[in-house]
């Protein structure tokens, strides 16, 4: 989903040394990020750890050319059943929530995302694409954070007071996202506060800046892109590029320099300048992988064994800051709110339950929502919907009876379902017959009462007529000139009975289409006629 | 401001209450159903004495929470227990609530504590305490104040009638000795153990127009005799008055806050002492303001006085332009911090503030 390595850490393993071998997808900023925060942690971990079991450089490059890259909203046909989508996540630059469907089912992965925007990336968007399951990150559900304001101000002041005392500040970065944020808030106080004191930034880190940048401008924020297009963006009144030199210069300074977790390069060894001073300040971005200069100075440990057995003492403060954003739970509420989906599962790293967040996740949206922990299977029902088309004719007889078609009820339809060749049809009766090549049967009931009556049958026709049309008035009731009676399309006949003349046999007969008249009229019939008939 | 952190809670909250182990508890109050009663812990930099630098735990987590189908006005916790007790529209009655055990965040609804629901009666304003037994002191109005103990739901104490004044508040002095304070002004004082004592204290205070009073008492330190902290009372004009309950005749200070006029009501009138600050309070509820005053040097003469300190943060932090301006529904105090305190606004926003005293002796 991102660059990170608590989420990319493993392809090349997976792909190199474990053996996957189907496709691999994610955005194009993540292709052209991932090898390098993927080779960094390979140089530090078998470099400096000392891991054997890990892979190369050569994995690495062969893992990354089998990727394909994908855009925001683009579907991708992964085989004949298999789709894929990506949607915007916020968090870092080119992180993405997935969307994975196969026919009329589908579930939304979303990765690490921010429903917040910040000075660089606007906030996670998705449509109402209403998945069977939606998967949310939610170890920061029950987090209630304090405000950036309060965040940067902190920031800001920790810088100005290791300046006004003389001393050096040392902000180890990434090339990619936060250093940006932090160029523009230094500079913004620096213009504010009139400081005279020089911010510099390594060239390297420009240039890869920059150059992604470019080709990334789409995936950044409104402001950023409103600001690239008039001027190069590490272009600043008190910024300015940094030279070896400068590190041994007097007085006090702020530095940006890369690596971000003071691993190698510049930035350690400015570290290893600055460090023994107590009025200097390193203040680390971010998160440092084990092993790295960053994660012992911020584990506390202030003696580190450099080269050549020799221990450096480390005077100077050291700092945190963390501007990452992930979701809380108002974030969650608000992408669940977004996207509608039939059931919830949320992926966290609590050892209690959050029994009040599923609670509430339930009560306000009426979907269920689970919380499976690491190794458990949870299995989720759905319902799915298979489309069927309507022939046109069919559609157009059915909706021309009946009450006028509501968008908001559902109308019923009779029609005949054919399922051929995994293709679902609903077609009037007498097309599926045809197409089937059968003849349509007819089915007719006949029934037999008895009535007592010794007059001539003619009469007794007469009789049941002028008993019928009484009681019949809404319904047609005639008297055929070949002496049968008919209402609506039932017919009755009246024969005498072989064995006694005193009874009259009523030949009552209808079609399937009928039955519930045919069976009301012989039931009537059944009754007997009444004495005193005309 | 030595320091100052804003949050945004999902939903406005009109109290915040201490809890063990540092906790502080909020809850919803808006009109619809689903209202949520939030215990949070807070971060580590407001734990500890000093303060500390760019630490990355700089947020509040939610530990636990209910789903309350009334709107929350009043929360109390009840000592010695892990039962709490929240009131609020439409009547009198308590909800009683169970923190969970280990495995489980959640904070079950368990059966209320029924009061008699006579016409006109709002919300019961509530206190609790656990001396002979865990009991919470509630009523509506003056002359339906009674103590239940809470477990067993037992009616231990019914307050003679003294008026039907509605009520403001009520305080546990010690655990024998309650103070009710009416709307009106009117404090009154009276005795669990003998049910008839009750006995007007303070009158109203006389007024063209009618205000709204509310009013603080001290917790008082060990060894002290809780009757010699003076009572604070403040009115939905800006009138404080200070008395000290042993000598009530008259007033140990009137002064006037400066609060903008005409009021915005009375709803979210609040006033507290410091609890490690010798005759500092804080007053909330006019705008998006906390004034806090030093009151030591104070006399009766009921002239303005001036704070040492206004936190304005609610008045700027809205998102938005537009709308109403954020009003700030309650304060209180941090317990050991001295200069710290927390309040909470319409907007949702919960600040944490700590102010330096320019010069004196605060």
């Amino acid at each position: 989903s991102h660059f990170h390595l608590d989420h990319c850490g493993a392809l090349p393993y997976f792909s190199e040394m474990v053996g996957y071998d189907g496709p691999i997808y994610m955005t194009h900023p993540t292709k052209a990020i991932c090898p390098i925060l993927l080779e960094d942690y390979r140089k530090i971990t078998v470099d400096k750890k000392g891991e054997t079991n890990f892979f190369t450089s050569q994995m690495i490059k062969d893992c990354m050319k089998k990727v394909v890259a994908v855009h925001l909203h683009q579907t991708v046909q992964v085989d004949e059943e298999l789709e894929i989508k990506a949607y915007y996540a916020g968090h870092v630059l080119g992180a993405a929530m997935f969307q994975i469907k196969v026919g009329c089912e589908s579930v939304v992965y979303t990765g690490d995302y921010n429903m917040t925007p910040d000075r660089h990336l606007g906030a996670a968007w998705i449509d109402k694409c209403r998945p069977d399951l939606l998967i949310s990150e939610s170890t920061y559900a029950t987090t209630i954070r304090d405000s950036k304001r309060c965040r940067e101000r902190d920031f800001l002041k920790k810088v100005h007071e290791t300046v006004e005392r003389g001393g050096k500040v040392l902000i180890p970065v990434f090339a990619l996202g936060r250093a940006q944020e932090l160029c523009i808030l230094l500079e913004t106080f620096w213009e504010r506060m009139n400081l005279k004191a020089p911010i510099y930034f390594s060239t390297g880190l420009t240039e890869k800046a920059n150059h992604y940048y470019k080709l990334f401008i789409t995936w950044t924020n409104q402001k950023i892109r409103k600001t690239f297009v008039q001027r190069n963006m590490f272009e600043f009144k008190h910024i300015k590029a940094f030279d070896r030199a400068f590190a041994d210069n007097p007085g006090p300074m702020v530095v940006f320099a890369t690596p971000g977790m003071l691993h190698a390069g510049q930035s350690l060894q400015i570290f290893r300048k600055w460090a023994g001073n107590e009025k200097n300040m390193v203040i680390m971005p971010g998160y440092c992988v084990q092993g790295t200069v960053g994660h012992k100075i911020l584990s506390g440990q202030r003696k580190l064994e450099m080269e050549g057995r020799q221990i450096l003492e480390v005077k100077m403060q050291v700092e945190y800051m963390s501007f990452s954003a992930h979701a809380d739970a108002k974030g969650i509420m608000q992408l669940i709110r977004q996207a509608e989906p039939r059931n919830v599962l949320l992926v966290h790293g609590e050892a209690k339950k959050m029994e009040f967040l599923k609670q509430k996740i339930e009560q306000e949206f009426h979907v269920s929502c689970f919380m499976p922990a690491n190794g458990e299977t949870t299995t989720i029902l759905t319902n799915p919907c298979i489309p069927v088309d309507i022939s046109l004719g069919l559609l157009k007889r059915e909706t021309a009876i009946g009450p006028l078609a509501d968008a908001k009820k559902p109308k019923l339809m009779h029609g005949t379902l054919l399922m051929k060749d995994n293709s679902f049809r609903l077609v009037s009766p007498e097309q599926a017959l045809k197409e089937l090549g059968l003849a349509e049967h007819q089915l007719r009931f006949t029934c037999r009462v008895h009535i007592q009556d010794p007059r001539k049958e003619h009469e007794t026709v007469l009789r049941v007529y002028n008993h019928l049309k009484g009681i019949l008035k809404d319904y047609s009731v005639q008297h055929l000139p070949d002496g049968s009676i008919t209402v609506e399309s039932i017919l009755i006949q009246a024969t005498a009975h072989s064995e006694d003349q005193g009874t009259k046999v009523l030949l009552v007969s209808w079609t399937y289409q009928d039955e519930e008249l045919g069976s009301y009229l012989t039931s009537l019939l059944k009754k007997g006629l009444p004495q005193s008939t005309p | 401001y030595r320091d100052l952190h804003t949050f945004e809670l999902q939903a406005p909250t009109r109290l915040i209450e201490w809890a063990r182990g540092s906790r502080v508890c909020v809850a919803g109050y808006g009109q619809s159903d689903g209202n949520e009663i939030l215990q949070l812990i807070p971060p580590p930099t407001l734990l500890t004495k000093e303060t500390q630098g760019l630490c990355p735990e700089r947020d509040f987590k939610v530990e636990c929470g209910g789903f309350s189908e009334r709107p929350v006005y009043s929360l109390k916790y009840v000592p010695d227990t892990s039962l709490l007790v929240t009131s609020g529209p439409p009547d009198s009655s308590l909800q009683v609530w169970q923190m969970s055990a280990e495995d489980s965040d959640v904070i079950k609804s368990v059966s209320p504590i029924a009061t008699e629901n006579g016409t006109g009666q709002s919300w019961s304003k509530i206190t609790t305490i656990s001396a002979r037994a865990p009991w919470v002191l509630h009523g509506s109005r003056l002359d339906r104040v009674q103590i239940t103990e809470v477990e067993s739901r037992k009616n231990v104490y019914t307050a003679a009638s003294g008026g039907s004044e509605e009520l403001s508040s009520l305080a546990f002095l010690d655990c024998n000795t309650l103070l009710l304070c009416c709307a009106t002004g009117r404090l009154c004082l009276a005795d669990v153990r003998q049910p008839q004592s009750l006995v007007e204290a303070v009158s109203a205070p006389s007024a063209p127009c009618s205000e709204h009073w509310c009013m603080g008492t001290r917790h008082g330190a060990q060894g002290l005799e809780p009757s010699s902290q003076p009572v604070a009372r403040l009115s939905s004009k800006g009138l404080l008055t200070l008395t000290d309950l042993r000598k009530t005749s008259e007033f140990l200070a009137l002064a006037k806050a400066r609060v903008p006029s005409p009021g915005s009501g009375a709803e979210f009138l609040c006033v507290s002492w410091a609890p490690a600050l010798e005759g500092c309070l804080a007053i909330s509820g006019f705008d998006g303001t906390v004034h806090v005053y030093d009151t030591q040097s104070w006399d009766s003469s009921g002239r303005e006085a001036e704070p040492i300190f206004v936190h304005k943060g609610h008045a700027f932090g809205g998102a938005g332009g537009s709308g109403d301006p954020p009003l700030v529904t309650v304060h209180t105090w941090h317990l050991q911090k001295p200069r710290t305190l927390l309040s909470a606004a319409s907007d949702g926003s919960l600040h944490v503030w700590d102010w330096v005293q320019p010069c004196g002796k605060c």
